[in-house]
This record gives structure tokens, C-alpha cells and sequence, in this order.
């Protein structure tokens, strides 16, 4: 069972990733602070500052759920053990394309 | 099927409203998630991959048509038309708003519905036989048992925050369609010597990281004695359960660590303890006013066999192998129990879409008495129809999508949803039970295959059952890629058995190829074709399978 995220060093580029408190809907940190349901627009973090812009958004609760590092490339494409996970969190279930933000019906 | 009294009614409407105001408040910043989250799991709303997720619970799996359609309005109102049945007899919806959670229940409660105990530490919807009411072997029909447990266990004070979560299975067939070997608590009807009908109570059985096949603390408690020693039971687990390692909270672990005996034996001191005023004495005439709602209904007195139904199965191979498949016999002469496996070929096991829910509210309201019955299997079950009306109830289920002809044989596969939509998930299981359904495609090889159950699950918490499959496949994730070990051996029934993993796990795409090497090698060692695979299996041992498991293809 997965339920407990893998620990990314400093060093790993990562963006934040949350779901919207009232839909549910997936959402990544923008740079301007805003919550984006488009990867392309997060803001790809690295170095040690990246925690505190985490403890940042886990106080943004009113806005969103559970936020957490999801491990990007530099150009904020998903990488890393959970890219599975992370591709299918970004696009929709792979058994039914004509959902989620792949299908644009998010 | 129960009714619901005004205390019922009352009881869900305040929940309803209650969880409104939480939803409220957390929609407004006053309620951080941290705080939140044991609220709205309170209500069945989980947090997955792409949404919330809603778990609806359908006490033993019975519905009417009236209920499936309130169901399939959620579907089309606040998700996106459709719906999935699953492994605990529940539905659920992947995409509901949160904003939205408290107009559904809303909904639901319209039709005596809800979600109340479908999450969190407490006992959660009592499962059972889908063929209850109407099968050959039972000596008495387990749903007002059912009822009356769902009614005691709800909102009970002393069990609503136990060490885990806690699921209750009845039974009362000879053949055991509802798992009770690895629940918490199984309770199979059974006589003692006397002849008096009572419950063998079989404890600490389960699957997920330790599964167990649970033993019996005891053959016969009389019925007048049901919750009082379930509420011993109940007290031995949330005394001595273990609180501080949720994957060795079950009250199975607690069972396997006192040992049978030890356990037994306080579960009887706290039985034998229970004062005059404590014990939970069953008043007659409320079993009676229950067990009521659920008198057989009114069968026609017909003949045993049907001109019609005869005519029927003569008329082509597609209808004779869906009536071979998918019928079964009712204790009623000229009556069948129909099977509708929710497995077509590349659809999500247990999926329907709110026009086909509307189909199965239709045919259940013109054909089959108005009962519809979820089964563990996530297929749909009408226990009581008549042989004469299986012409129409076929030509319905096909215009809906709904035939396919593969109750209990291979491509009827068990799968839980996986990786794709699960947030605990290491792997995909849907993509996995497609590619498995597509190795049995031609309807004479599977039919020559036979009876065969695969169960797919996406991580260990075995939310598909593969502990108890025939072959079972587990999801792990190996360096962030999805592999699959496969299990052999399981099974369900009242010979229940933990399967036993076979090796290294397989890659997403070597899964379907080596599980088509292991159906050919049982087509080799079979003694004939009555022989069933997991009979075959037992009698010959596993190393040939696994074997051909990992010949290279
Ligand atoms: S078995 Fe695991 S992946 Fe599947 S539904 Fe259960 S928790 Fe999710």
C-alpha cells in the first residue's frame, strides 16, 4: 500500500501537487501562489527553500487537500519511481480515456 | 426487502444534514482536512486519484428498482454516468464534488439509502449469500439476521472507534457464496444436534498483508444469543486489538497472537460475565416484524419445466451458453436465479453506466419481483424469475449491453479499481483483467476452461480478493514500475484457502501471455473436462502451473 509519498532530497527537481478542497479535482502550485489544474503551469522547485513553500501550501487548506512533492523534470515533465502514478493522476484513468483531464472533462 | 421507520428515517435525514453543515465548514476554511477527513469518511467520501470518491453502502447487497434508479440519477447528476460495484456488495462513484456530497445523500436518503459505517474503525455493511431467499441449500434466509446486525452495529457507541475496521459476512447455504471464512466475523447457519437452526461463529479470517482463513470459536450459538456473543467478541477485540500498528489491527492478528484457545476461552468468560440487564435479548416480535420484511414472495404455481425457456435455449448457441453460464436454480419450480456478470470483455470489472443501472431497475421491476441483489463477485443478481419470462429478461439485458455469458468462468473476473483511480494503489488491476478477459474471447474455449475465478487486486490491501482466487494476481510496485505476482489456489467457498504466491512477479504485458501457459497446462493435466482447474490443481500440486507460469513464452 502506498499511501505514504517517497522522500525527495533537495536536489530533485519537484513541483507541488494538491487536490481542490471542493471538487477534488487535482491541482499543481503555480509560481504567482495560485493552484493550476495543468502540470505545465507549476512551478518546478528545487533546492532546500522547496519545504517551506510546502509547509506554505499545507496551510492553505481552504483551498486544498493534502498537498505534497511529486517529482518533476526540469522542465516540470513527471519523473521519478511514481511517474505511473503521477501520469495517470495528471491525465485520467487509462481504462477510461473519455474521462478526466484527458478527455477535458475534468 | 426492510423498510425503513421513522427512526430509521429520521437517523439518515440528521446524518444528512449534519454532514451538510461539516461540508460546509470545510468548504469555508473552518475545518482543516486533518479534522475533516474522519468526518467525511464517516460518510463513505474518500480522497482518490483524480476526485472523491463516494462509497453508497446496500445492506446485503439488495436493492429495488426504485433504489437502482436513484442510483443511476447520481450517476448522471453529480458524477460522470456511471457506476461501480464492488467486492463488499457496495456501490460507488468516482468523481462527486464535495460541494455536492451533501445533496447525494440527500438523495439517497429519498430512497432509504445512505453511507453511514461504509469507512472508518466500526463495523461496516454486513454482507451475505446473493441468493438468499432463493437457492436450493439454505436452511433459512440469512438477510433478517443481516438486518437486525446492521440494525444493532449501527451507531453503536462502544464499537464505533474500534482498532480497525470490521466487516461481517452471514451465510446460511451449504455452499458459501458469501465468504464467511475470511471475514472478522463469519456466522454460518447451521443446526446443532437438536435440530434448532443457530450460527457457527467463525472469527479472525481476512485477507489484505496477513491473510487468514478464519477459525471456529464456536459451532452453534443459539439465536436468542446472536449479539450477545457477538458483543463479546466485539469486546475481547476492542480490549485487547492492537492500536498502535494498523497493519496488525485486525481482529484477525489478535485471534493468531492469543491463539485460538486463549481467545475462545475469554471470549466465552466475557459471555458467561455479561449481566442479565448487558445481555442484548432479542425481543421476539421485533425478529418477527423483521424477519417479516423479508417472507418469500408470491411464486405462481407454475410447472418445472417451460415450453418457452426450452424454445429459448434451442434457439441459438449464444442463447444456450448464456442459460448454461449464467442461470441458476431456484427452490421454486419453474423459477431461476439470473446472473448478470457486469464483465464484458474491456469494460472495468463491476462498472455499469446509469442507462444500464435503468435497464436493471426495469428488469428487476417487470420480471423478477422487484429484487435485485448485488454479489461479491461486482455482478448483478436477480434471485427470483420465472423460466418463462428468461426470453425477455435476456433480450433486455442485451439491448442494455448486459449479456455477457461468463458468471463464474474465467473472464468474470474480480478486480478491484487499481491504480487507476485508487490513491493506495502500487499497479493497475483493470488494464490487467482486460488483457486476462481478451485470453478467453472465444466463448468454446472458455467454456471448455470451466469454472474459474481470477481475482486482480492493485496493492496488498487485496480490496480484489486475491488471496481467495483460483489464480490471483497482486499489483506491486517494483522502482516505480507496475508488476504482478501471481497467486494459485485460493478460494472462497466453505473450503476456503489462502492461495500461495508463486514467484517474481511479472511485468504489466508478461501477465495474460502466462496466465493462457497455465490454462494450457491444465487442459494437459486434466483428468477430463469435469475436472475443474482449482481440482486439478489440488490433485496434481502447484509446480507444474508454476512451471508453465514462467516458461518463456
Ligand atoms: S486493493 Fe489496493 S489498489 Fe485495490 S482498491 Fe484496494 S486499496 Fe486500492
Amino acid at each position: 500500500m502506498s499511501s505514504e509519498r517517497p522522500k525527495l532530497g533537495p536536489d530533485i527537481p519537484k513541483v507541488i501537487t494538491a487536490w481542490l478542497s471542493a471538487s477534488g479535482r487535482v491541482v499543481y502550485l503555480t509560481a504567482d501562489r495560485n493552484w493550476s489544474e495543468e502540470l505545465s503551469d507549476a512551478e518546478v522547485l528545487t533546492g532546500a527553500g522547496a519545504v517551506d513553500i510546502l509547509a506554505w501550501a499545507a496551510k492553505d487548506q481552504t483551498r486544498v487537500s493534502d498537498p505534497y512533492f511529486m517529482q518533476v523534470t526540469l522542465d516540470g515533465k513527471v519523473a521519478g519511481r511514481e511517474t505511473i502514478r503521477e501520469t495517470i493522476r495528471a491525465r485520467g484513468p487509462t481504462n477510461h480515456p473519455m474521462f478526466g483531464k484527458q478527455a477535458g472533462n475534468n | 426487502m426492510y423498510r425503513y421507520d421513522e427512526f430509521d428515517d429520521t437517523l439518515v435525514r440528521e446524518r444528512a444534514k449534519q454532514f451538510r453543515g461539516q461540508v460546509e465548514r470545510r468548504l469555508k476554511g473552518e475545518l482543516k482536512e486533518e479534522h475533516f477527513k474522519p468526518l467525511r469518511l464517516q460518510n463513505g467520501v474518500y480522497l482518490q486519484l483524480h476526485a472523491y470518491m463516494l462509497r453508497v453502502a446496500i445492506p446485503y447487497g439488495q436493492l429495488s428498482a426504485k433504489k437502482m434508479r436513484q442510483l443511476a440519477l447520481i450517476a448522471d447528476k453529480f458524477d460522470k454516468g456511471y457506476a461501480h460495484f464492488t467486492t463488499r456488495q457496495n456501490v460507488q462513484y468516482n468523481w462527486i464534488r464535495l460541494a455536492d456530497m451533501p445533496d447525494v445523500l440527500d438523495v439517497l436518503a429519498d430512497v432509504e439509502m445512505h453511507a453511514i459505517q461504509t469507512s472508518g474503525n466500526c463495523i461496516r455493511n454486513v454482507t451475505s449469500d446473493h441468493l438468499a431467499g432463493a437457492n436450493l441449500d439454505e436452511i433459512e434466509d440469512p438477510r433478517p439476521w443481516c438486518e437486525i446486525i446492521r440494525q444493532w452495529s449501527t451507531f453503536h457507541p462502544e464499537f464505533s472507534s474500534l482498532p480497525r475496521k470490521f466487516k461481517i459476512a452471514v451465510t446460511a447455504g451449504e455452499t458459501d457464496r458469501a465468504a464467511v471464512r475470511v471475514h472478522d466475523i463469519g456466522l454460518h447457519m447451521k443446526k446443532n444436534a437438536e435440530g434448532r437452526i443457530g450460527f457457527e461463529f467463525i472469527v479472525g479470517g481476512g485477507l489484505g498483508r496477513t491473510p487468514f482463513v478464519g477459525p471456529t470459536v464456536r459451532e452453534w450459538v443459539a439465536k436468542e444469543d446472536l449479539l450477545s456473543y457477538l458483543e463479546a467478541n466485539m469486546r475481547i477485540y476492542n480490549r485487547h486489538g492492537r492500536r498502535d500498528n494498523k497493519y496488525k489491527a485486525r481482529i484477525k492478528i489478535l485471534v493468531s497472537e492469543l491463539g485460538l484457545e486463549e481467545y475462545r476461552r475469554q471470549v466465552e468468560e466475557e459471555f458467561a460475565a455479561q449481566n442479565t440487564w448487558e445481555k442484548v435479548v432479542l425481543p421476539q416480535d421485533e425478529v418477527d416484524r423483521i424477519t417479516a420484511y423479508f417472507a418469500a414472495p408470491k411464486f405462481a404455481a407454475l410447472p418445472a419445466i417451460s415450453a418457452a425457456f426450452d424454445a429459448f435455449k434451442a434457439g441459438s448457441r449464444e442463447y444456450a451458453r448464456w442459460a448454461k453460464n449464467n442461470l441458476r436454480p431456484h427452490r421454486t419450480p419453474g423459477y431461476v436465479s439470473v446472473h448478470v456478470a457486469l464483465k464484458q470483455q474491456g469494460e472495468a470489472p463491476g462498472d455499469a453506466s446509469s442507462d444500464q443501472m435503468r435497464a436493471l431497475a426495469d428488469i428487476g421491476e417487470t420480471y423478477a419481483l422487484d429484487d435485485i441483489r448485488v454479489a461479491h463477485e461486482q455482478d448483478i443478481v436477480y434471485p427470483h424469475v420465472k423460466l418463462d419470462d428468461v426470453p425477455a429478461v435476456y433480450a433486455a439485458l442485451k439491448a442494455a449491453g448486459l449479456h455477457a455469458s461468463n458468471a463464474g468462468l474465467a473472464s468474470d473476473i474480480i478486480a478491484c479499481p487499481g491504480l487507476d483511480y485508487c490513491n493506495l494503489s502500487n499497479a493497475r488491476s483493470i488494464s490487467v483483467a482486460n488483457e486476462i478477459q481478451a485470453v478467453f474471447a472465444d466463448p468454446e474455449f472458455e467454456d471448455d476452461v470451466g469454472t474459474l475465478h481470477v481475482n486482480v487486486s492493485g496493492c496488498i490491501n487485496a480490496c480484489g480478493h486475491h488471496h481467495v482466487g483460483h489464480i490471483g494476481i497482486l499489483g506491486v510496485d517494483k522502482k516505480g514500475e507496475e508488476f504482478y505476482q501471481v497467486l494459485f489456489g485460493g478460494r472462497a467457498d466453505e473450503k476456503a484457502t489462502i492461495a500461495t504466491i508463486q514467484g517474481p512477479g511479472l511485468r504489466h504485458e508478461e501477465v495474460a501471455p502466462a496466465i493462457r501457459r497455465v490454462i494450457d497446462q491444465y487442459l494437459t493435466l486434466r483428468r477430463d473436462k469435469s475436472e475443474k482447474f482449482i481440482d486439478t490443481l489440488s490433485r496434481v500440486g502447484q509446480a507444474p502451473f508454476k512451471d508453465a507460469l514462467y516458461a518463456a513464452a
